[in-house]
């Protein structure tokens, strides 16, 4: 077929039963025009090595499954281009994560570190249904609207070397996701949550690298909510020292 | 250290704030230019300095100069020093710096007074 | 109730899980790779900040002792590792300055209690401007071009 080139693969590998450390395997395969980076390693586990294992499941971008590094570079591999690749393509797992297999990361501590923010609306006493709905204006939307696009692939996470220098570091999509709801004005949980975001590893730790922000897939700017929560924690930290908070 | 970084970022964001646009003049000119002999001799004498820097105007910024930047320097030296493995010695080099930074600030406001 | 998380080693879960896993490795080309690198400079010239604080200490302490601590100070300068060094923080402040007032924009929320936030253009102009004026006034004053 006409376009069609002959890519080289190099790809890190890892059976725990196996072995010691993460190894990699180099693949020559034919690649299309049009391909992206998740349809050569489709087409490697279906035609070249059927035990290669990677995350992956709508391809278009909103599932969040397939991150990885290509080339250094954390990238949602169903959107990342073949063609803005050599002929040497390397696919690693997301750095800062342990590695289960192949390319699959283990997100069990990202979790925890999302479920730490309460990702949730929290209001002092849910209103009666006969209270009407909670109604919000587009400005009031426009507060947070972005920082609710996060699809928690975890490229931030692989770009941030705070989380790789300081393990107990929240991280830019659960502070940035943690930000969302602060800002959101049926919310009543800032103070709950600006608790987690001042504690150790909190948004403090943060030093403000923005490569999360460079290689979000979806626009979101973690970086920006990061600094904001610091910002809204200082403000909400001096209120606090005048004001003397009564009892949630 | 926990209850401390608010404020110490406050003076950290103020510090890049007011240093950003304070110290490169005050760089270029008496650690530049006068040395380099392009700023007039008598424009550095110390009579002239010394009245610019006791104008009320002069002690703020000074005083500005001194007991803000320093913050925002030890603050980012810090985070330097723990991107590049230095979390285990955090507990050490991070008082440290901000030590540096507040004798600087105190000695600052102490010498800026007492001009 | 306390809110504290579960210290984390590295992205690992608290628990572990069935099957053995392999390290964390650091982010590929830390800190060599573009981005990393500006950050890295950018923090680094933390130093310059902190230095030239002691700097303009100095020069106020020179100023108190008395017209020979000014001029002792003044021919300090003349070294030329000195003036060497003065480049290099001059260089790495007005960088250092520039990159903060681009990012500065960001670390405004929507809303700062009721006022609302201004547009990027605003930043853009009342910062860089404020750097253009304020360094250059107080340049020519020090220079002795105005006052």
């Amino acid at each position: 077929m006409e376009g069609e080139t002959k890519k080289t693969f190099v790809v890190t590998r890892f059976d725990p039963d196996q072995d010691e450390a993460p190894r990699t395997d180099t693949y020559e395969i034919t690649v299309q025009p049009d391909w992206k980076v998740l349809d050569a390693l489709n087409h490697i586990k279906d035609h070249v090595d059927p035990t290669l294992s990677h995350r992956w499941s709508c391809r278009m971008a909103v599932c969040g499954s397939c991150g990885m590094n290509v080339n250094g570079e954390p990238k949602l591999t169903c959107k990342d281009a073949l063609s803005d690749y050599g002929d040497t393509v390397e696919v690693a797992p997301l750095a800062n994560f342990p590695v289960i297999r192949d390319l699959v990361v283990e997100m069990e501590g990202f979790m925890e570190k999302f479920k730490a923010v309460k990702p949730w609306i929290m209001v002092a006493k849910e209103r009666a249904i006969e209270e009407g709905t909670y109604r919000q204006s587009p400005e009031e939307l426009d507060a947070f609207k972005q920082f609710s696009m996060c699809i928690n692939c975890m490229l931030c996470y692989s770009a941030c070397p705070v989380v790789s220098a300081e393990p107990d570091f929240l991280g830019p999509a659960a502070i940035a996701l943690g930000h969302r709801y602060n800002q959101d004005s049926r919310d009543e949980g800032n103070a709950e949550r600006n608790e987690v975001f001042r504690d150790d590893g909190g948004v403090f730790a943060c030093s403000f690298a923005n490569e999360c922000s460079e290689v979000c897939p979806k626009n979101v700017d973690p970086s920006g909510a990061v600094q904001q929560a610091k910002l809204l924690n200082v403000i909400d930290w001096a209120t606090g020292l005048v004001v003397s908070r009564g009892g949630k | 250290m926990l209850k401390l970084e608010p404020i110490i970022w406050l003076l950290f964001g103020a510090g890049m704030m007011v240093g950003g646009l304070l110290l490169p003049a005050i760089v270029l000119v008496l650690g530049i230019a006068g040395p380099l002999g392009f700023a007039p001799a008598e424009a550095l004498s110390y009579e002239r300095i010394h009245g610019l820097a006791t104008n009320p105007i002069g002690r703020l910024v000074c005083l500005g100069a001194i007991a803000l930047p320093v913050w925002g320097g030890a603050h980012h030296l810090r985070h330097v020093w723990i991107d590049f493995g230095g979390l285990k010695t955090d507990g050490l080099v991070g008082p440290v710096l901000y030590a540096v930074a507040l004798v600087t600030s105190v000695a600052g406001a102490v010498a800026v007074f007492q001009l | 109730m306390s809110n504290a998380r579960p210290r984390l080693d590295a992205m690992r879960p608290s628990q572990p899980g069935p099957t053995r896993t392999a390290d964390p490795r650091p982010p590929d080309k830390f800190p060599g790779r573009g981005n990393y690198l500006g950050y890295v400079l950018f923090g680094s010239c933390g130093v310059f900040l902190l230095l030239s604080s002691i700097l303009v200490l100095r020069i106020v302490w020179a100023l108190a002792a008395g017209e020979a601590a000014w001029n002792d100070l003044m021919a300090q300068f003349q070294n030329p590792i000195y003036v060497a060094y003065h480049v290099l923080a001059f260089v790495g402040l007005v960088w250092f300055t520039l990159r903060f007032f681009s990012l500065f924009p960001k670390t405004q929320p929507a809303k700062i209690g009721p006022a609302p936030r201004p547009p990027d253009a605003f930043f853009a102009v009342a910062l860089n401007g404020a750097f253009a004026v304020v360094t250059a006034a107080l340049a020519a004053i020090l220079w002795g071009a105005v006052l």
